[in-house]
């Protein structure tokens, strides 16, 4: 029998996670490593050959484009580095957990991008919010029970109009028969637009797209780090995004006033999630709301109905679960061996834990887009992508677009300065006394984030080698999308060569210099005492109390943004009024009947 | 090829050009800025004899500090400066771009404030703190202006973002400056530039009479001779960006090098003005004027290209 490596995909891990139920803990992680080890051989296997597909009950309910193949790929390779990571740290009480639902949600989640059947697309995207629950509830802090509450109802939510969507999108086009193929339908009818609002709204709450993604703080914060940097961080943001790039290229034909629309949606995910992210004092919740205003940056490229952008925005989302797994993981090696999440409660880290710091930091720099790292080459993208679109449009629309790229541009410089924040906090600063005896991480720790770092960089260097080349173009090719030409001119090899030298020509000054001495801190005679310390946590609180920023920071304390809190706080109103409404005195009810029965008869 | 490239670089319009500039420059500074004050000034080579005599003293390296970040820091900063100088010169002087455009400019810049934040507070120094927490501070006050400013120049000409084509688009049809959303930015640009260089009213993060040099505190010697040398550079760079962005650039026909010399001179002289006649100002201050009132001057900036002012 001819083994379908689509199926194999979705069997192997799932197969890993259930004998996982019996074997012991070390290997559990064998083969748990290797089952994901294979599935990587598999992604391989299908770039090499040529397309197949899986068919069940009649009809093919597994294939895969190159689009696919792209998220596959990353999936499995971003997958199989957070395992290394969690071989050896991770709480011996939930690891036996941990590691039953860990290759389950690979395969839920290589079932979701492989379905091209609308029916096994929303039963995999289901049941991946449902792993997604039970990893989170593996957290350990106070608040993991409301966090996990709240992330299944905006989950479970997004799932109801996943599913509202896709039907409606079959009964406006009933020749496709629940096949997800590329049907273009034009939005020209309400049911249509709904269809499409609908599915967008599964994507955000999945990809963590503002309005719906008060889940991915709170679960960063709560989750134990590994199941943050593995599903909010990376896995969610490739299926979220994943549907939308279907959305706008595949099921539906858009005309650029809804690109507009998603393009501004994205501007807000950008600076709203990184305003807020500067004031965090909880590390895991810091990198949380930029793992949301990153996502806008993925909405602009992607959205935006320009070839380039949309390149960008999906080598913006390969990059961003590269940092940002970087980001998270390493922070959880700190959290580790500090104890705390605290941003307050540490500092001084840089010297204890070297090759963590120059992990965060690399990661750091690439989020915050400096060149020549990988982040900045796919926002230079979308940026390029998006002048282009300015170019053939009326004045106001050129206006608002210009606006989006500003906020774009400077939600840069914001996710620079809060994470000039975090470094500092963490890294840099004042160390605390307490903290003098810490080590560096383990191995398995260091060399996931080390693996990181280096695709980091190497991804930045050799964009157009390697990523844009081997997994973006490609997939654009198959869509019959022509790639145009950069309009801006970037060289990262040229950069980093030419930098290279006059930093060798600087620091060789250094070399030759006559003499070095070592010696405490100077405060003017003052001993460097510890509640002289400064955090960093406290940095921007000129910009928490400027007016009128201060007013929708208090309101975003007041959760007064949160959709879930607004939503709870609703129900809860209505349910009361109700409750009101029903004291059991019998003259009301008769009343209730008699004014029914009035309005009844006033309609008919 | 990348001979030239080194040329550039090393040579002209980098490293040696933009050095020797930057420290003459910086004797302009300190010779008006003396004259405001109603001293005599140093002498024509003062800048010099401080930068080789600071190479010459003792470097002091703090214990319990990260080490590699507070010596790399000056360097890396140094190294991003010569880069850009070289970006913008060769654009300049050339009409000849490489390595990358107007926003691979404007992400390289921010390197030299997030070097002296990265090199200032591995020390562990609460004054370096405290600057470090000012120099992130200042830097998102002005960038919002600095990111509007620069788009005028890219919706004049075009949705070009290579500085060759800004240039060249000048050269044909006039200076922005000329144009009133021109006028405008290039005042408000003005203004970020001032911020981004640190001098006042912007010296907020290196307050010498508050917190003594805030990040700089703990440098000496080699390193502190370089974030000094880093200092004069920025001299050359941001007012040759200005005059790239808005001003015409050079035009090698004719008395071009003359104009060229004399726009520059008078933008040097603006900013020493603007210097040496105003206060230090408190940085939620610098906040909210950057952001209240310079961002919004600089969106109707934007407003007026679209609408070709």
């Amino acid at each position: 029998m001819e083994i379908n490596f689509l199926v194999m995909l979705i069997i192997i891990p799932l197969v890993v996670s259930i004998i996982n139920f019996i074997l012991p803990r070390n290997l559990q992680k064998l083969f748990t490593l290797a089952g994901i080890g294979y599935s990587i051989y598999i992604v391989y296997i299908l770039y090499t050959q040529k397309a197949e597909s899986a068919s069940f009950f009649g009809s093919i309910i597994l294939s895969v484009d190159k689009l696919g193949l792209l998220t596959l790929s990353f999936i499995q390779l971003l997958s199989f580095i957070i395992l290394i990571f969690s071989l050896k740290g991770l709480d011996k009480e939930i690891e036996r957990e941990y590691f039953i639902l860990y290759p389950l949600t690979v395969a839920f989640c290589n079932g979701v991008i492989l379905s091209i059947n609308s029916i096994s697309f929303m039963i995999f995207w289901g049941l991946s919010g449902l792993t997604l629950y039970l990893l989170g509830l593996l957290g350990k802090t106070s608040d993991t029970p409301k966090t996990i509450k709240k992330t299944f109802i905006l989950i479970g939510g997004s799932d109801a109009f996943l599913i509202m969507g896709f039907v409606l999108l079959a009964y406006l086009n009933p020749t496709i028969n629940w096949s997800l193929n590329n049907s273009q339908l034009p939005l020209n009818s309400l049911s249509a637009y709904i269809s499409f609002f609908f599915l967008l709204i599964a994507a955000f709450t999945k990809a963590g797209g503002f309005p719906f993604h008060t889940w991915v703080p709170d679960f960063s914060k709560d989750a134990p780090v590994e199941s943050a940097a593995f599903l909010p961080a990376s896995l969610d943001k490739f299926l979220g995004i994943f549907l939308l790039a279907k959305i706008v290229t595949g099921y539906f034909n858009i005309d650029f006033s809804i690109n507009l629309i998603i393009i501004s949606l994205g501007a807000l995910t950008v600076i709203t999630a990184v305003m807020m992210a500067m004031n965090q004092h909880n590390g895991k919740k810091l990198l949380g709301y930029h793992a949301v205003s990153q996502v806008g940056y993925m909405i602009m490229g992607v959205g935006s109905g320009n070839v380039l952008a949309f390149a960008g925005g999906l080598f913006h989302m390969i990059n961003h679960t590269i940092y940002k797994s970087c980001l998270f993981l390493s922070f959880g090696s700190v959290e580790k061996k500090t104890g705390t999440s605290e941003l307050d409660d540490l500092g001084g880290l840089g010297k204890k834990m070297p090759v963590t710091f120059t992990c965060s930091l690399i990661a750091a720099f690439s989020i915050s887009g400096i060149p020549p790292f990988n982040g900045f080459f796919s926002k230079w993208m979308i940026y390029q992508g998006l002048f282009n679109q300015v170019k053939e449009i009326s004045s106001l629309e050129k206006i608002l677009l210009l606006i989006c790229i500003i906020l774009a541009l400077f939600g840069s410089a914001l996710t620079l300065a809060s994470f000039m924040k975090f470094i500092h906090a963490v890294y840099l600063g004042k160390r605390i006394s307490t903290f003098d005896k810490i080590t560096e991480a383990p191995f398995n720790q260091l060399f996931s984030n080390s693996i990181l770092a280096f695709l980091c960089i190497s991804f930045g260097l050799l964009s157009l080698q390697i990523p844009l080349s081997i997994f973006i173009y490609p997939a654009l090719t198959e869509m019959n999308l022509i790639i145009p030409d950069f309009i801006g001119l970037y060289n990262p090899t040229l950069i980093l060569f030419l930098f290279g030298i006059a930093f060798i020509v600087g620091i060789s000054f250094f070399l030759f210099s006559p003499k070095i001495r070592y010696d405490n801190v100077y405060l003017g005679g003052s001993l460097p005492e510890e509640k002289f310390r400064i955090a960093g946590t406290e940095f921007y609180n000129e910009i928490r109390n400027m007016k009128p920023l201060k007013s929708i920071y208090d309101w975003a304390d007041k959760k007064y943004f949160d959709l879930y809190e607004v939503g709870t706080k609703g129900t809860f109103k209505l349910s009361d009024l109700f409750q009101k409404a029903h004291p059991g005195q019998l003259q009301l009810y008769l009343l209730y009947v008699v004014a029914g029965l009035l309005i009844f008869l006033l309609l008919i | 090829m990348k001979i030239d490239y080194i040329f550039y670089l090393l040579i002209f319009p980098g490293l040696l050009f933009i050095s020797i500039l930057g420290l003459l420059i910086g004797w302009v500074d300190r010779k008006v800025s003396a004259r405001f004050q109603f001293r005599v000034g140093p002498p024509l080579f003062q800048n010099f004899n401080d930068f080789f005599k600071l190479l010459g003293k003792e470097t002091m390296l703090v214990k319990e500090g990260v080490i590699t970040i507070f010596i790399i820091a000056p360097f890396i900063a140094f190294a991003m400066i010569v880069l850009v100088s070289s970006i913008i010169g060769t654009s300049l002087f050339y009409n000849n771009s490489f390595g990358g455009d107007l926003i691979v400019v404007m992400y390289l810049l921010m390197i030299n404030s997030v070097m002296i934040i990265l090199g200032g507070s591995s020390t562990g120094n609460v004054y370096s703190s405290l600057g470090a927490g000012r120099e992130i501070k200042l830097l998102l006050a002005d960038e919002l202006a600095f990111i509007l400013i620069c788009l005028v120049p890219i919706i004049k000409s075009g949705f070009q973002l290579q500085l060759d084509g800004i240039v060249s688009s000048q050269l044909q049809n006039g200076s922005y400056i000329g144009s009133l959303s021109g006028f405008i930015a290039f005042v408000v640009g003005l203004l970020c530039i001032q911020a981004k260089m640190a001098l006042p009213p912007f010296h907020i993060p290196e307050a010498e009479t508050e917190i003594v040099e805030g990040p700089f505190m703990e440098y000496s010697g080699t390193l502190l001779a370089f974030w000094k040398l880093n200092g004069f550079m920025l001299y050359v760079t941001f007012p040759f960006l200005l005059i790239l962005l808005f001003w015409g650039g050079f035009n090698p026909e004719g008395p071009g090098i003359i104009w060229f010399i004399l726009k520059y001179l008078l933008i040097v002289l603006l900013i020493i003005v603007i210097k040496n006649t105003n206060p230090r100002i408190r940085i939620d201050t610098a906040l909210n004027f950057f952001w209240k009132y310079a961002s919004v001057i600089a969106l109707l900036a934007v407003v007026l290209a679209v609408f070709g002012y």
